[in-house]
């Protein structure tokens, strides 16, 4: 009997640790072929978190004159990107590189375009606020200015008490603080996950018809060896920097695409030169992070720099060719990656390879109302109106 | 409470599992060492002599698969290894070697390494060695961005169809090194050179389904006769793989190096030291690439 009660409990127990079952769990909303995020264990997700995040990202007083917030550049209806080869901050100095979009930015394990040793949603959400080159929200120094302005706020007041129920227990001091806003903002962040294409229909939803012919070949054509896509956009999230609750090791992946070749070594403008500008390391010029394809019809235009407009430009210009400086007077970058090789193409293949990325476009991740604007009714400011 | 959880079910799938095993199990550790033209392979570090033209590489990758791992016992009897579900490294019976350790030029890899392969085989006494290189074929043609580690590593994605990267090399030749002028390439100045190995013309009906089969499976199969289980190494020498290659220029219009596909003539010579047939040729002799020791 006491044998077969420590059987049954094994089983039970096995179960339960191997189907990742636990009381209380944040619920990811994935389809079940999705393997779920990896999050920080100092961070785990809750919804009053992410609500409480959604409020901040939506808020333009986390900036200096209170004209922008996290969604002027990361815009829903476009992926939250915002449409420009670059931005612009609240002093009106440009950054040099382009909004990168937000979907599934829960499965990167390093952020941005150009920084292997940014890791971290929490510690990212510093850069647009306090960062002084490019000068983003611009509230460095300002950081006493803004919790003011959060605990003022009887919304606030409610949804970081929420958040922050240990906190709260301690304090203003304690809830309005630089960690909590990070953590939140992540939380939010994390909650923005787009696997609803036709793509997704198509692949893991049964649904063969969910794509048309032209999406079918340029599906062949991303998956073949002629372009080589998927060497560097492979994976669900067609990034190879990938990390998630079923990858022991998360992966990255920095390439340089041959875009530039200023002085036929493959230099990039010098203000831009890919992680080389942090790893110190000349090979690494004019290696970006891959981004993910998710929804990259909606993100023009395209690449780190903005500098392509169209999908159709990028695969015919820049792909096709070996890289955009083939057509400059310095020719193919030597420093560009192995995969780089150009490719004769078609203007029906160009058509096929766009139907397929379109195909990666999720109608309802841009309309999802769990990741839209809480202050919409209440004013520009997220001030009560 | 997930990490007590986690905890638990571990301890449960001990205690559980182990209460039927026979004491007469043995465990074994097998201990591969990477290796080009006989030194230690270290990511970052530059090896001289390799190839034809006595180039010079550094490598930024160096994974590989192996598996249906045998031991063979004194009487001839090749018994398999049965490899410990690791979760990381591990699963039925392919594990992943990786040799790169995520920095320098090994930057876009993972920092954690695996130079063995740990497993359980009845006790006995066991005087050689049977692997393949590469993943056998019920798996190595799934959907790998959803399957269970290690074969959900992207760098090691071929296709969906094809299956996975059976070996990853990458290396840049002394091409671009200073002190040497670019090396004249056909396909303009790229000086990056890969072996990839993976099973080729594998039809089906879509990019992302299954194969009934592949034309050229490309698994390396390596019979060590005499291993010594308790000291022995399994080397792996891509300069042996690489000697009859000219590693500082690529046939043009095909992939950096040899990626295994046809008609590649940056090819034969490699496949020729894997000991596969290319192109119809049958192979030249048996595989160099892995030795005892």
């Amino acid at each position: 009997m006491k044998r077969g009660l420590l059987s049954v409990t094994c089983v039970l127990v096995s179960l339960m640790g191997l189907t990742g079952f636990s009381w209380g769990e944040y619920d990811w909303g994935l389809p079940s072929w999705v393997p779920t995020p990896s999050v920080p264990q100092d961070n785990p997700m809750t919804p009053a978190k992410v609500e409480l995040g959604r409020h901040l990202f939506y808020d333009t007083r986390l900036s200096a004159d209170q004209t922008m917030s996290c969604a002027s550049c990361h815009q829903q209806d476009k992926a939250f990107t915002d449409g420009l080869a670059v931005s612009s901050g609240v002093t009106g100095q440009r950054s040099k590189l382009s909004a990168m979009s937000l979907a599934n930015v829960a499965y990167l394990p390093v952020l941005t375009w150009a920084n292997p040793h940014l890791t971290s949603l929490e510690v990212q959400s510093l850069i647009p606020l306090f960062g002084e080159n490019p000068v983003e929200l611009g509230m460095a120094g300002k950081e006493k200015e803004l919790f003011a302005r959060l605990q003022g706020d009887p919304v606030y007041q409610r949804l970081f008490a929420r958040a922050f129920p240990k906190e709260s227990r301690e304090g203003a001091d304690a809830l309005y603080t630089l960690t909590t806003v990070t953590r939140a903002l992540a939380s939010f962040q994390r909650s923005l996950l787009s696997f609803d294409s036709p793509y997704d229909r198509y692949q893991y939803g049964g649904q063969k018809n969910a794509l048309s012919a032209a999406a079918r070949r340029g599906e062949a054509l991303f998956f073949g060896e002629k372009m080589e896509c998927y060497h560097c956009h492979g994976g669900f999230n067609f990034t190879d920097n990938i990390r998630h609750s079923k990858l022991p090791l998360s992966e990255r992946g920095f390439h340089n695409t041959g875009l530039y070749n200023r002085d036929g070594r493959g230099a990039y403008p010098a203000d831009n030169p890919g992680i080389r500008e942090l790893t110190g390391d000349p090979d690494d010029e004019g290696k970006f992070r891959t981004p993910s394809l998710r929804n990259v019809a909606l993100t023009a235009p395209y690449m780190h720099d903005g500098s392509i407009a169209t999908l159709e430009q990028v695969i015919r210009e820049h792909y096709a060719s070996g890289g955009m400086a083939a057509k400059g007077p310095h020719g193919r970058s030597p420093m560009r990656s192995s995969f780089i090789a150009g490719f004769e193409v078609s203007e029906e293949e160009v058509a096929d390879l766009t139907a397929f990325l379109q195909s990666l476009t999720d109608p309802s991740f841009i309309r999802n109302p769990r990741h839209s604007d809480p202050w919409r009714d209440r004013g520009p400011r997220g001030q009560p109106q | 409470m997930k990490a007590f959880l986690i905890g638990l079910s571990v301890w449960a799938l001990t205690a559980c599992s182990t209460t039927g095993q026979s004491a007469s199990n043995q465990s074994v550790t097998l201990a591969f060492a990477a290796e080009i033209n006989g030194a230690p392979f270290t990511c970052g570090q530059s090896y001289a002599g390799v190839g034809t033209t006595r180039s010079t590489l550094t490598p930024s990758d160096w994974r590989l698969y192996v598996s249906e791992i045998k031991l063979i016992r004194a009487d001839g009897q090749a018994v398999p290894l049965n490899l410990t579900q690791d979760g990381v490294w591990q699963y039925q019976n392919v594990a992943l070697l990786d040799f790169e350790n995520g920095t320098g030029p090994c930057r876009n890899g993972t920092e954690p390494t695996n130079s063995s392969v740990r497993g359980v085989v009845p006790a006995g006494r066991y005087t050689g060695l049977e692997l393949t290189v590469g993943v056998p074929f019920n798996l190595n043609h799934q959907d790998p961005t959803i399957a269970p580690a290690p074969l959900n590593s992207t760098a090691m994605f071929w296709n969906w169809q094809g299956g996975y990267k059976f070996i990853k090399f990458d290396t840049t030749s002394s091409g671009i090194s200073e002190g040497r002028p670019a090396a004249p390439m056909a396909m303009g100045p790229v000086t990056r050179y890969s072996v990839h190995l993976g099973s080729t013309v594998c039809a089906s009906a879509s990019r992302t389904q299954a194969p009934a089969a592949c034309q050229n499976p490309n698994r390396i199969t390596v019979r060590l006769d005499r291993f010594d289980l308790a000291r022995g190494q399994v080397v792996i020498d891509m300069g042996a793989a690489l000697a009859q290659a000219n590693v500082d220029v690529n046939a043009q219009g095909t992939s950096p190096g040899c990626m295994s596909f046809p008609k590649d003539a940056d090819c034969p010579p490699i496949m020729g030291a894997l000991g596969l047939a290319y192109d119809g040729t049958p192979p030249a002799g048996p595989q160099k690439l892995i030795r005892a020791r």
